[in-house]
């Protein structure tokens, strides 16, 4: 995967954070995710398709999504539920949606929003695209943005579909 | 005026509902019903006479083009809002040639879909 398509999605998710939750993020160092654990405990997964495809999965911290919940729903959640659920799908949809808008020579359609809770869930990324981890830092908490896509240089049958376990 | 019209929203997030809802709200329109996915949209649409429609894009079951479509097809012409992710200038093409009335890209600031919805309601 190549590093420029990155800034996209990067500048996607503090612009989410900063527009929808009023909440300043901290980018950290980009890396090359080595493990296929996501670092936290609620992760909002979309896989795109078109000319690239892979996965984009946002990890948060439930501290964050707690007070995401407070910002965006107006109501105090203090346990990881429906309403939890739905809103780390929104966030992860809108970051996907967001970056693919800026990668239009892909024509990438985004998919629906799986979120996956519970500690050492796994994520199952395209083996021939591994992906890149941004760690960022909120005054909530932390959270991860990891980032899978390959080009296509074959047919689209050809290609090995990404894989959510 | 504002107070009395009839809004369907329709979106498959029920947090992005409840945040159109607010500011439904807080311009004085409270008569509101939702539908999580396109096909409920269509369904409540040919049930009930609306004033105003907000409807996402990527929805389970139709999507909000889908909407558009089977609401022009009626010949209705009422106001319809895409509030969606599809920022790209053919998606935007797209929804205009199916008859959206206007578009807000996500994320939003509270205060745009506040004035679209100001606009279209008060018209």
């Amino acid at each position: 995967m190549k590093v420029e398509y990155i800034n996209p999605f990067v500048n996607a998710t503090t612009d989410v954070f900063d527009t929808m939750l009023s909440c300043p993020l901290t980018r950290g160092e980009l890396r090359l995710s080595g493990q296929d654990q996501p670092e936290h405990d609620i992760s909002g997964v979309i896989g795109l398709s078109g000319d690239a495809s892979g996965l984009v999965v946002v990890s948060i911290d439930k501290q964050v999504a707690f007070q995401a919940a407070r910002v965006m729903l107006c109501e105090p959640i203090s346990t990881i539920n429906a309403d939890i659920v739905d809103l780390v799908g929104e966030l992860a949809n809108m970051i996907a949606g967001a970056a693919k808008a800026k990668l239009d020579d892909f024509e990438l359609s985004v998919s629906l929003p799986t979120v996956i809770v519970g500690t050492n869930h796994v994520i199952g990324f395209p083996s021939n695209a591994r992906p890149i981890c941004i760690p960022f830092e909120s005054p909530w908490g932390s959270l991860c943005l990891e980032v899978s896509l390959k080009e296509h240089e074959e047919p689209i049958a050809n290609q090995e579909p990404a894989a959510v376990a | 005026m504002i107070m009395s019209a009839k809004v369907l929203v329709a979106d498959d997030s029920g947090t992005m509902r409840k945040i159109i809802i607010r500011s439904l709200n807080a311009v004085g329109v409270t008569d509101v019903t939702e539908a999580a996915d396109g096909a409920e949209a269509l369904l409540k649409f040919a049930e009930e006479q609306f004033d105003l429609v907000l409807t996402d894009w990527n929805m389970p079951e139709k999507t909000g083009l889908e909407v558009i479509e089977g609401i022009r097809g009626q010949g209705s012409k009422v106001p319809i809002v895409m509030i969606t992710t599809e920022a790209e200038q053919r998606r935007v093409l797209d929804a205009i040639r199916a008859g959206v009335s206007d578009y807000l890209v996500k994320p939003f600031q509270a205060d745009q879909l506040r004035e679209k919805i100001d606009k279209l309601v008060s018209v």
